[in-house]
């Protein structure tokens, strides 16, 4: 399966909105990540146009920042918190879990772009140890059945 | 302040670091470098405020009054010392190998410090090596992210290659989808190189790995530019160029890929090492003193029996003043003959006349730095990118800053990300540009009515014949719109121009027309003679102007006296005791046209390859060939050295003492860096020992007596009285008090297209080769990097003549035809297509006409009428 179609119009009238803005790069590169799902490599010198800069630049942005991505991601991103309370708490059997419910490593996205798999430093969320997000929504005082229904949910979502 | 307890006063707003160097203290630094803007990125240079116990770097931090400073407390060398180790265990432990061996600024630091064990667990980074193209070998695991390399690219040479990549432990310098370099916009100058502090960037070396045994001082070879460079020596060769760096040099700590690689050609197996002499065929080795010999005879025999007028003199726009000197001395004081003349004049010598001529040489000093205090900058038929880069950094640098730039070329040049406006006008539409412009701007009344009324004339007859020009006709013309053209006149009324003007001007068909027309324009605006406008011109060679300058012209004499000026010819005439005719000698083309009808019976070619340079080589080969006597002085058997009569060799820049004046007016002098090969001699030292052969009746024997003459007998050049050898100084000015005059102007007719030839080529050179690349293309690493010299086609003439990229198309013009691979470009306008110069013997010459240049017949030598066929067999 492949990631979603590109929009290439919406693309190009999102740079064109921040065009010329000073210190617009950011913005636009927000507002790219979050329609798109990602940033395409292939948008990063029309960018680097509208800003300003120089493509190697704007490349340096994206990839200094956690947030920024130049691969697609799936449409769930799961993300296991391994801060030090949820460590405590059990987190690395909960990545382990995670893994195998989803058969993806860290860092990987499954092939029908369902699913990314990532781990967080912290998620600032400690009085929930151990947690993960699935996009922008908290689940805490994690175990492994709740991972799996937690999961599960997801993937039946899918499944209608 | 006070720094160690010692009391110093600075000026505000400079750094503690720059306060304590300023005082000769020193900080340990590794990501300082004072071109570049302070960035606090290695941390090295901490410092301890006495008073509150803050570490901070010094190179940040600004000074404050009664500020005290601890430069080497313990405090600060513990933590100084940790960031080091902290540095060496990520650094992986190949010292031993590592070519950049003693000047490796890390090992340095760790040396000064006592650190040999880092105590610490190593945790390299390992990266792969990338060394595919042949000049920059990246290693990055030897990286420190000091970030020089990135901002050197940045603010220095302004081509935003590289920037760091990722964050954190795996965080490097990378190029755009972190291809590798030949596959980015890195135009492989080399500056990173350089600039590295550690052997993560370095240079990838042709026979010789190692740190060199010294470096010394000396002046660049190829273009006008004429950069102050380090050449590193290892066993008596050149093995490494670096930028000087040095302050108020024209390119401080940047270079181009010629300046930094391609000096290759110096230890190149064709560098002649032996004079030789054409026996029954082939030539055979011999003496210096046969050579010389066969040659003073010879010449003297000729010059006996059928007088001065039968011998030329082709000197160099590449040799030095002093050999220039000589050479033109030579010529006229024992031949009595002004046949002479030297490669610039085909590089566009006659427009830099023009301006010489108007301005009553007050337009001889342009210094690169001005650039930076221009206010609006036009560059007009120029691709400084490519035959100037160091000019183009200057360039690129202001538009960075907000300078408006205003570029007028039919192709889009890599300037056009950094302009403000691109007039993308067709070659022959130049002088109508300039004029609407100047018309606009006399519409809006934007002139500069002081600068008029006080140093020019003529101003209204200048007016009024602009009404003439009607920016709508040049619109419906040339296809350019009417906004932008007003846009630009927008952009330039009210203030001074800065001019860029290259060969697209200088050897277009109407190039003194168009000359005139700039310095109509810059009148206009009161641009000249002010450091915020003013007149650039790109000369092609390293001393262009040197040559001219010397004498090595046919209607000049040194001092640029033109023959016809009888005071300033009497001068001379009584410093070298012999009469000079006031009659113009043969310039280049006319001494080849008189070779082949007979008239001319001996050519002495010093430093020049007219059969590689000149346009058709077959009729330049013939002509050549129908002398009695051809002698080639010159460092590289060339095509001309082949036929040669009599081959003598000379010496490149690096292995003779003498000056060099680049396109500023900047008299650069040097030292010798090695000894020539072999045989091989200083030209001014053939040229001297010649001279004693046929006559002269005393040797200068060395290069200071030359330029001692040079200085008593050429007021222009008498700076280089207290200039020490590898020093610069300048021209020294003219004072005039003639007034300036607009030039009339002309109604242009444009010929009608002839349909045979439909496309116009454009002739250009590309920044890995010089001229005709006689030097630059047997440089090993610019042959490695394997060029093929595309022509350039736009994509609806490709889609017409069905030619794709890759395909090979045979072109044809009215002199010549070559046949190249093609390149669809979609940045070239229709009709026309762009061949790059120096490829394959330079066989792009044949497509002009061997004419001189500004004469009335010439079609110039930048752009020609062409017809384009793809070839069967292609793909």
């Amino acid at each position: 399966m492949k990631p979603k179609e590109i929009d290439w119009n919406q693309l190009s009238s999102i740079i064109e909105n921040h065009k010329g803005e000073q210190w617009g790069l950011i913005p636009l590169l927000q507002e790219i990540q979050e329609t798109i799902g990602y940033i395409p490599p292939e948008s990063i010198e029309k960018i680097s146009n509208a800003v300003n800069l120089f493509p190697a630049q704007v490349q340096g942005v994206i990839t200094f920042y956690a947030g920024f991505s130049l691969t697609p991601k799936g449409k769930y991103v799961v993300r296991i918190c391994r801060g030090t309370a949820c460590h405590v708490k059990g987190s690395r059997s909960i990545l382990r879990l995670t893994k195998k419910e989803l058969g993806l490593e860290k860092g990987e996205t499954s092939p029908d772009y369902q699913f990314t798999l990532e781990t967080v430093a912290c998620l600032g969320a400690c009085f929930l140890a151990p947690a993960m997000m699935v996009n922008r929504t908290y689940y805490g005082k994690l175990s492994p059945p709740k991972v799996s229904s937690v999961l599960a949910q997801f993937k039946k979502q899918e499944g209608q | 302040m006070a720094i160690n307890g010692i009391r110093v006063s600075c000026p505000p707003g400079i750094t503690i670091l720059e306060a304590a160097e300023q005082n000769g203290i020193k900080i340990p630094k590794l990501c300082y470098h004072p071109d570049l803007k302070p960035f606090g990125a290695c941390r090295l240079c901490l410092i301890e405020e006495e008073k509150s116990g803050r570490v901070m770097a010094s190179c940040v931090t600004p000074v404050a009054a009664k500020m005290e400073v601890l430069t080497d407390s313990p405090r600060v060398i513990r933590h100084r010392k940790n960031i080091v180790r902290l540095m060496m265990a990520e650094h992986p432990e190949s010292c031993v190998v590592c070519s950049k061996g003693n000047r490796c600024q890390l090992r340095g630091i760790a040396a000064e410090m006592g650190l040999g064990e880092t105590g610490l667990y190593p945790i390299p980074n390992y990266k792969s090596i990338e060394q595919a193209n042949p000049f920059i070998v990246r290693d990055l695991s030897k990286c420190i992210l000091c970030g020089k390399c990135i901002r050197a690219d940045h603010e220095l040479v302004v081509a935003g290659a590289i920037d760091y990549n990722l964050r954190g432990f795996k965080s490097r310098p990378a190029t755009l989808y972190d291809l590798p370099l030949e596959g980015s916009n890195c135009t492989f100058c080399g500056t990173c190189v350089s600039i590295c502090p550690t052997g993560a960037l370095s240079p990838k070396t042709t026979g010789y790995v190692g740190t060199p045994e010294k470096e010394t001082l000396t002046s660049c070879g190829f273009c006008g530019v004429g950069c102050s460079i380090l050449m590193g020596v290892a066993d008596d060769r050149a093995v490494e160029i670096n930028p000087s760096g040095l302050n108020g040099s024209v390119n401080g700590a940047t270079l181009c890929v010629r300046g930094h690689f391609a000096h290759d050609f110096l230890n190149s197996k064709e560098r002649l090492t032996q004079p030789m002499i054409r026996g029954e065929s082939d030539l055979k080795t011999v003496s210096w003193d046969e050579a010389l010999d066969r040659v003073a005879s010879r010449l003297l025999a000729i010059k006996k029996d059928y007088g001065p007028q039968s011998i030329g003199f082709f000197g160099s726009s590449k040799c030095t003043n002093e050999e220039n000197y000589l050479f033109q001395k030579m010529a006229r004081v024992l031949f009595g003959t002004n046949n002479l003349d030297n490669g610039g004049s085909m590089a566009g010598r006659p427009a830099l006349q023009i301006i010489d001529e108007k301005t009553d040489g007050r337009s001889r000093i342009n210094p690169l730095a001005n650039l930076e205090k221009a206010e609006v900058i036009c560059v007009l038929g120029a691709d400084p990118c490519q035959s100037a880069p160091v000019l183009s950094y200057y360039l690129k640098r202001a538009a960075k800053r907000g300078v408006p730039l205003i570029g007028i070329d039919p192709r889009k040049t890599d300037l056009f990300p950094f302009s403000t406006l691109w007039l993308a006008i067709s070659p022959d539409k130049d002088y109508e540009l300039i004029n609407c412009l100047a018309a606009m701007v006399w519409k809006k009344f934007a002139h500069d009515s002081n600068f008029i009324e006080r140093f020019t004339e003529e101003f209204n007859l200048y007016t009024e014949a602009l009404s003439s020009f009607n920016p709508e006709r040049l619109c419906l013309a040339s296809g350019l719109d009417m906004k932008s053209l007003a846009y630009a006149a927008d952009l330039v009324k009210g203030k001074k121009i800065s001019f860029v003007v290259g060969h697209g001007i200088t050897q277009q068909k109407h190039g003194a027309r168009s000359m005139e027309a700039i310095l109509n324009l810059s009148l206009m605006t009161g641009s000249l003679g002010c450091e915020s406008g003013g007149l650039y011109v790109i000369t092609k060679e390293n001393n262009q102007v040197g040559a001219w300058d010397m004498g090595t012209v046919p209607d000049a004499l040194p001092g640029r006296i033109p023959l016809g000026d009888g005071s300033g010819r009497g001068e001379w005439e009584r410093a070298w005791d012999v009469k000079i005719s006031p009659d113009q000698g043969l310039n280049v083309v006319r001494m080849l046209e008189e070779a082949e009808k007979g008239n001319l019976k001996a050519l002495y070619i010093m430093g020049e390859n007219p059969l590689r340079s000149l346009p058709q080589h077959e009729r330049v080969e013939a002509a050549l060939k129908h002398l009695d006597l051809l002698v080639v002085q010159d460092i590289l058997d060339t095509e001309t050295t082949r036929i040669a009569d009599v081959v003598l060799p000379g010496a490149a820049f690096s292995e003779k003492g003498g000056s060099f004046t680049n396109m500023e007016g900047r008299i650069v002098c040097f030292t010798q860096v090695v000894p020539p090969p072999r045989d091989g001699k200083p030209d001014w030292e053939i040229l001297d020992l010649l001279g004693l052969k046929m006559g002269y009746p005393k040797a200068y024997r060395s290069l200071e007596r030359i330029r001692a003459e040079m200085v008593r007998l050429i007021p222009m050049y008498a700076g280089l009285q207290e200039t020490p050898g590898d020093a610069w100084t300048w021209i020294r000015r003219t004072e005039t008090e003639k007034t300036l005059r607009f030039s009339p102007l002309q109604t242009t007719d444009q010929g009608p297209m002839d349909d045979d030839y439909p496309l116009t080529a454009i002739l250009g050179s590309q920044r890995f080769h010089l001229g005709g690349g006689t030097r630059t293309g047997i440089s090993k690493r610019i042959k490695d990097f394997g060029l093929k010299g595309e022509v350039s086609l736009s994509s609806k003439d490709g889609a017409r003549l069905h030619v794709k990229s890759g395909d090979t198309v045979h072109i044809q013009s009215r002199e010549g035809a070559l046949i190249r691979e093609a390149r669809i470009d979609e940045d070239l306008n229709e009709g026309q297509i762009f061949v790059p110069t120096a490829f394959h013997k330079n066989d792009a010459m044949n497509l002009v006409g061997l004419s001189v240049l500004g004469s009335e017949s010439s079609q110039g030598l930048k752009t020609c009428q062409v017809r384009v066929e793809k070839l069967e067999g292609s793909k």
